[in-house]
């Protein structure tokens, strides 16, 4: 029975995934840009068309199996996930070196993918690309080390609860901050969106992806914002137990919902930061996270 | 302050017998016939008379006395005075001396003339094809007489044009010819070091539709301006107004102060709009869609009134030869005082936003620096000058249309960045709905065309300019013969400022190229003088290209 919750996990978030993309649209759209915007279903009906569509690729093996690649390690990373703030059983088979080196393997992936397409501005893109991961990813694993450090060890459930559960000290607090911050970066919308740049790179890494390849990219992506969204709400917000799972889970991604208004008002009234000037601002947050840690140590 | 007897008296001194003639037809135009020889001298004479480099015009005139004609002009902008030095080489060895390594800006001028009429400019920095296609056989000049306006040479494969070479250590991104940063066909080959730009090589005219050459050779004078309008989809009407007050000079004809006064309003109207979409465009560029919706959003309420005013929401067909088509009645004036309030407070709004958003400033300011002196050596015009500190504005500078009975200001500021086109842009949109109040409230009564009493003389040389929302626009004029102009050239504000723009690139971050490139608001169609002309799609019937030569054939002596 315990397998259950891991496929709630999966299917929880291949589903609701492209909805909040919707919903980031809308809000974008009719609270920010006075304009009727798409429907809320349109991030299916985009993954929908486009697997529909013909796949162009250069007959390369690092091209073809990127997009799977991708979307297979942020599956992995969910499935370890503590939606309803419940610690399933698959949990206790990895800590969280594990989760990291995963979403880790996602962003390898796309630079995979990028660097077989041979495209001058998808390199450029991948460049980008793996800047922002080697300046944000530290964050990211503070985030976890700084719930590590609390309850001394490094178990998924343990580590993630642990960070809010033990009150908002000055480290948290500054934590919770430093996350906020980096939102952007991790979900790769603006005004961290450098490595896909439109108007400049042209999508960056996707350029040369099509239809199938170029869907999977895109749910990886959604997937992937969800999850940092999701994670966000687990660590820095005290589990709300009311005794029944569903009740959990609910009260759970009605904190993620509000967690994409953010993402959706913070997106879109930034333009795009440049990627030096992004350096610098990640370089900030970086020293701000091994303060929070820190700090931690000495149980502040 | 110099008057046309003092740069007479001046060039006349100085190069005596090289100087072999003077018109003025009016007091601020005058022309000067030379000796070839001279044409680099007197050139850099007249700069430093405080002359600004307009344009090159070449012409054929082998049917006449065997030669090729080459006019400089030159805008002395603070004596309301323009200089056009005219010369010219004996067709079977049309060379003369590049002026381009004084005056850079020339660079393309002079290009053009290599390609469509054969000239040689002897010490030309880059003689490489500018206008034709690569596949073009060489020998044939398009703009000569001897060839047909519909000329279309066999395709050739494996030609390409040869790009710049890149420096050593860096790489090259194709930028274009199709790309979202340019919305119209151009190919940037940039060289980049890393993310740092480090020159680039630009070939574009990819749509050139000659314009001139057709206007030169199918159409009449009365047909002229709204092909002219057709130029450009955003700016249209300045080159409507362009063309006709050169006409109206050439033939002597006044009109009627009415008809100047709805000039100048249709003209602001389209500065406001303009303005509104470059700001639309810059927000995008730099990745900021919600100042792009909302430029645009205030923007439709003068798209809605330029529909219900002219017909349509651009490409007004409004400004013709003597006059315009339509009134501005009371109650329409009324309406549009009502727009300009609310775009005028919505405005004010965007404006503080941008001004207090220090992410904007930051990808703005110290972008796309070139120096006071390199904008005028480059004679950069519009709002990219006046963000460099260059104070030039033509409607101040040399007053047509009803602009010299509106007060407005020019604003300059020298921030020397993007950040500064951004800024004066602003406050033009501002001073525009400032000058269609003051017009709007002081426009005469009267009739709003002046028909032309009789034919327009053959070979009258005349040169009108007038301020788009990007900077000026130059036409030169020789009437002709058939009831059609012997030579029609145009120049469009992108002409220079896209000379200007590798200056600009150089050094700063391939994710600034974009906005770079976007401040001088490109707008390629104007430079390659494009769109078909296959237009006035009637009800449910659509004319093709012959039918409209029919058509305009017919109409050919339509105006005697």
């Amino acid at each position: 029975m315990d397998i259950l919750y891991v496929a709630v996990n999966i299917l929880v978030f291949l589903l609701l995934a492209p909805f909040f993309d919707g919903v980031v649209r809308r809000i974008t759209a009719r609270v920010v840009q006075s304009r009727q915007g798409p429907p809320l279903m349109q991030t299916y009906y985009d993954i929908f068309k486009l697997l529909g569509k013909q796949n162009l690729t250069p007959g390369n093996v690092g091209f073809k199996i990127a997009p799977l690649v991708a979307l297979a390690s942020i599956i992995s990373v969910i499935v370890f996930f503590p939606l309803g703030h419940e610690v399933n059983v698959l949990a206790g088979y990895a800590d969280i070196i594990t989760v990291i080196y995963l979403l880790t393997l996602g962003g390898v992936a796309v630079l995979l993918g990028a660097l077989s397409s041979k495209n001058t501005y998808a390199s450029l893109g991948s460049s980008r690309e793996m800047i922002t991961m080697i300046m944000v990813e530290p964050v990211l694993a503070m985030t976890f080390i700084l719930g590590a450090v609390k309850i001394k060890s490094l178990g998924i459930g343990a580590s993630v609860a642990s960070v809010a559960g033990g009150g908002y000290g000055a480290s948290v607090i500054i934590m919770l901050v430093v996350y906020l911050a980096a939102l952007q970066a991790f979900v790769g919308r603006q005004p961290f969106d450098i490595a896909e740049a439109e108007v400049e790179i042209l999508e960056g890494p996707f350029i040369e992806f099509s239809g199938p390849n170029l869907a999977l990219f895109k749910y990886y992506m959604l997937m992937k914002q969800m999850f940092y969204a999701a994670l966000f709400v687990v660590v820095f917000i005290p589990a709300i137990k009311t005794g029944y799972y569903g009740f959990d889970v609910l009260i759970q991604l009605a904190f993620v919902s509000l967690v994409y208004v953010l993402i959706a008002v913070l997106g879109s009234t930034h333009p795009r930061m440049r990627i030096d000037q992004a350096q610098k601002f990640y370089a900030v947050l970086i020293a701000a996270s091994l303060v929070a840690i820190g700090l931690s140590v000495y149980g502040i | 302050m110099l008057t046309i007897d003092d740069v007479k008296k001046q060039l006349k001194d100085k190069y005596q017998a090289a100087v072999k003639n003077f018109e003025a037809p009016y007091s601020t135009r005058l022309f000067v016939d030379i000796d070839k020889s001279k044409v680099r001298e007197i050139s850099n004479e007249i700069i430093k008379m405080g002359g600004r480099y307009l344009v090159s015009v070449g012409y054929d005139n082998i049917a006449r006395d065997k030669t090729l004609g080459l006019i400089h002009n030159f805008s002395l902008d603070r004596d309301d005075l323009f200089v056009c030095i005219r010369t010219s080489a004996p067709v079977d060895n049309p060379e003369f001396d590049s002026i381009t390594p004084d005056i850079p800006n020339a660079g393309w001028s002079e290009r053009e003339y290599m390609d469509l009429l054969g000239m040689k400019f002897k010490g030309h920095p880059k003689p490489k094809r500018l206008i034709l296609a690569d596949d073009w056989p060489e020998g044939v000049y398009p703009l000569r007489k001897e060839v047909p306006y519909n000329l279309m040479p066999p395709a050739a494969e494996n030609v390409a044009y040869q790009l710049d070479e890149a420096p050593e250590g860096c790489t090259t991104i194709p930028v274009g010819p199709f790309h979202p940063t340019l919305h119209e066909p151009a190919h940037f080959a940039v060289f980049v070091d890393g993310e740092t730009i480090k020159g680039c090589d630009y070939r574009g005219f990819m749509v050139h539709r000659g314009l001139e050459k057709l206007c030169q050779t199918q159409v009449t004078y009365n047909e002229i301006p709204f092909i002219a309008e057709r130029i450009c989809g955003i700016c249209g009407s300045v080159h409507a107004t362009s063309y006709s007050q050169a006409l109206e000079l050439a033939a002597g004809l006044k009109i009627s102060r009415r008809a100047e006064y709805i000039r100048t309003i249709m003209l602001e109207i389209e500065r406001i709009h303009s303005h509104l979409l470059w700001l639309g465009i810059a927000g995008h560029l730099i990745g900021f869609d919600t100042v792009f919706m909302q430029a645009w959003r205030v923007r439709e309420a003068i798209m809605w009134y330029g529909e219900k005013l002219t017909g349509n929401r651009k490409t007004y067909g409004m400004i013709v030869a003597g006059g315009v088509r339509r009134d501005i009645t009371p109650e329409l004036g009324d309406e549009l005082l009502g727009i300009l309030k609310t775009i005028e407070k919505e405005l004010i709004t965007i404006h503080k936003a941008i001004v207090g958003d220090g992410s904007i400033h930051r990808r703005t300011k110290g972008v796309g620096c070139i120096t006071k002196q390199e904008t005028e050596l480059w004679s950069l015009v519009g709002p990219v000058a006046r963000a460099r500190g260059v104070d030039i504005d033509v409607r101040r500078d040399h007053p047509y249309a009803a602009y010299d009975e509106m007060q407005f200001d020019v604003p300059v500021v020298d921030s020397c960045d993007v950040w500064g086109t951004v800024v004066v842009r602003i406050l033009e949109t501002f001073e525009a709905i400032k000058i269609i109040r003051q017009a709007l409230d002081k426009m005469p009564a009267g009739p709003i065309m002046t028909e032309f009493a009789e034919d327009v003389k053959p070979l009258q040389h005349a040169i009108a300019a007038v301020e788009a929302p990007r900077g000026e626009v130059v036409h030169y004029l020789i009437t002709g013969e058939e009831n059609r102009p012997e030579r029609w050239r145009v120049r469009a504000p992108t002409y220079p400022n896209l000379q200007g723009v590798p200056a600009m690139l150089l050094n700063d971050q391939f994710a600034d190229l974009p906005i770079i490139i976007g401040s001088i608001d490109p707008c390629f169609s104007c430079t390659d003088r494009v769109v078909k002309v296959d237009i006035r799609t009637g009800e449910k019937s659509r004319l093709t290209k012959m039918d409209l030569e029919k058509i305009s054939r017919a109409k050919k002596f339509a105006g005697r």
